[in-house]
């Protein structure tokens, strides 16, 4: 027992590096968080133990799917790419959290000890095989977020953000929970393993009560990925919240929300049968909705952190379409997806966060002639959001092609259709930030100090994958599909 | 005497539509907050029923061990960022928690 116990250990080292980490940031930070050297220390650890967990992830890229401690979790590639994208996502935020100066720099440290929580609750949520650990996944992610969302002590819109953020989650985690108590009962397990062979007899009465479960339970997984009709505090919370906090929002519980849901339909929903067209009719419906609804309402935006709110919702339908495909290539499409959307965020946020810092306010007017202040960033910027449009030669035109061709494949054109006409809603808003950044009169007529040559520089740094996956995809894009392949 | 499976189903039916109507209809941050306590007693209940009457396994025991701890750490994180607003703005009115819409 101990020693099965101890082999299962091994394969769950990036989770136990993490959880030290924390543990190991919390200590230092309480024992010398008042003195500027024992934050250093803190910012040093972080980045030393992600950077551990990263490459503890890619040693595990190369074993078969296991499933540890009695079947509660299981690791296979489809999960480590994922937890991947997360880790360099959550570094990433780190780095614009330290760089900007959203909120008070004695809290910067606590930040990163909740990012790290954060991101356990993600991993734990990625790698869920029974209700248990996926329920306690998004609880890690949600409780830790809230406390996130209010940072900002001195700020009443953030206190704000993060009372909204609490009772969205709460409530939406509340009747997860009883549509999963519902199909417990109905069904005799929390395995996802045992559902999934009952799942496959189930009719009459009992195929409706499982129907009911699964829709109640899309509504915690459908908070966290911000999709239709669960979207209302996206907005709100990605304004009221710290830039480098709305960063981090836009990345680890969307990556982790997603695999949870592409998880959760590969098992359940692949075999086809009455449950399964449901559940592909009702994706199918909430992927539209969600498009729609983000891409319109970002239309009449003036600040960008709503703007990016409402694309972000855009961007999560078009990441359901691959799951309405339920094969390997739509799963393997949103995971490249997933990944660059991941860089897009990052400099867009940044780019805006130290815009923000400087000219205090988020709204497109710290745009407007952006390119007669800093030539570099505001081209930087232009290309970004052109590759969050989906134009070549960027890689979000490659993810995004990738998802359409997978959809047409399984001859779902009218679906195909609404995402076109999408993106092109979705191009002009964009391209408004743009016309104001080359076209506009400049309204702040002093230059950002904030736009120093250590920020452009990360920046650059950031915004290379973005051009560099929409050029050499192929590889990357095999590696996504190969993950999938292995989901059962 | 022997209380039915459907018994404690209608209970914990009653008590998750209670937590709906008082999340709707009450006004004050800490009723909403009791609000979600009583929907995630309600799933619970359900927890422990089913496992008493159907599978007879310790699965739903366990979940509601965990659905209890989890609840109380919402609720004192909820409780804080509750008691960080009203020392911000002097009410936990949900009505004027309202300044971040467009």
């Amino acid at each position: 027992m101990l020693e099965q116990l101890l082999s299962h250990l091994g394969f769950y080292i990036p989770e136990v590096l993490l959880i030290i980490l924390m543990c190991s940031l919390l200590f230092i930070e309480a024992g010398y968080g008042s003195r500027e050297k024992g934050r250093v220390m803190v910012y040093y650890a972080a980045f030393a133990g992600l950077f551990l967990t990263a490459i503890m992830l890619c040693l595990n890229f190369g074993h078969d799917s296991m499933y540890l401690f009695s079947n509660a979790i299981v690791i296979d590639k489809f999960g480590t790419l994922a937890k991947l994208i997360m880790v360099v996502g959550t570094a990433a935020t780190f780095i614009i959290s330290l760089m900007v100066t959203d909120f008070e720099r004695e809290l910067k440290p606590e930040f990163l000890i909740m990012g790290v929580g954060v991101l356990i609750g993600g991993m734990l949520l990625v790698s869920a095989n029974n209700f248990l650990t996926l329920y306690l996944g998004i609880e890690t992610l949600s409780i830790l977020s809230y406390v996130m969302a209010s940072f900002k002590r001195s700020d009443s819109r953030s206190s704000e953000a993060g009372i909204k953020y609490l009772l969205y989650g709460g409530v939406t985690a509340g009747i997860m929970l009883f549509g999963l108590s519902h199909l417990y009962g109905v069904i005799g397990s929390i395995q996802f393993t045992e559902v999934f062979t009952v799942l496959k007899t189930v009719e009459g009465t009992k195929l409706a009560s499982v129907l009911a479960g699964f829709l109640l339970f899309f509504v915690g997984i459908g908070y966290k990925i911000s999709c239709f009709p669960f979207h209302m505090w996206t907005p709100d919370v990605y304004e009221g919240s710290p830039i480098s906090v709305t960063t981090f929002f836009s990345i680890v519980p969307k990556i982790a929300g997603l695999s949870a849901l592409i998880r959760i339909t590969s098992i359940f929903f692949a075999s086809n049968n009455e449950l399964s067209e449901f559940w592909v009719l009702f994706i199918h419906l909430i992927a539209v909705a969600t498009m729609t609804v983000g891409n319109v309402s970002a239309i009449k935006q003036v600040s960008m952190k709503r703007m990016l709110a409402f694309s972000s919702i855009g961007h999560v339908g078009f990441m359901l379409l691959g799951i309405v495909v339920i094969d390997t290539v739509g799963y393997g499409a949103i995971l490249f997806y997933l990944l660059t959307y991941v860089f897009m965020t990052l400099v867009a946020f940044y780019i805006t966060a130290i815009l923000e810092d400087y000219y205090g306010t988020d709204t497109m007017a710290s745009f407007k002639g952006l390119v007669k202040k800093h030539p570099w960033l505001a081209i930087i910027m232009s290309c970004t959001l052109f590759s969050l449009a989906g134009m070549p030669p960027f890689s979000g035109f490659v993810a995004k092609f990738n998802l359409l061709s997978a959809i047409i494949d399984k001859g779902y054109f009218s679906l195909a259709f609404i995402a076109a006409i999408n993106s092109v809603i979705a191009l002009y808003y964009y391209v408004m930030v743009t016309k104001y950044m080359i076209l506009g009169d400049v309204e702040f007529s002093e230059k950002a100090k904030t736009v120093n040559f250590n920020n452009q520089l990360i920046i650059s740094f950031l915004f290379f994958p973005i051009v560099f996956l929409g050029i050499f995809w192929e590889k990357v894009y095999t590696l996504a599909q190969n993950a999938t392949i292995f989901l059962p | 005497m022997m209380m039915s499976l459907a018994s404690y189903l209608v209970i914990s039916a009653f008590l998750f539509l209670i937590g709906i109507a008082v999340i709707l209809s009450r006004k004050s941050l800490i009723a909403i907050l009791l609000g979600i306590e009583l929907i995630l007693n309600a799933a619970a209940l359900n927890f422990v029923t089913y496992s008493r009457f159907g599978s007879q396994d310790l699965d739903g025991h366990i979940m509601t061990l965990f659905i209890i701890v989890v609840a109380a750490a919402e609720a004192a994180v909820g409780l804080a960022i509750v008691i960080r607003h009203f020392q911000l703005k002097e009410t936990i009115h949900i009505d004027e928690v309202s300044q971040l819409k467009e």
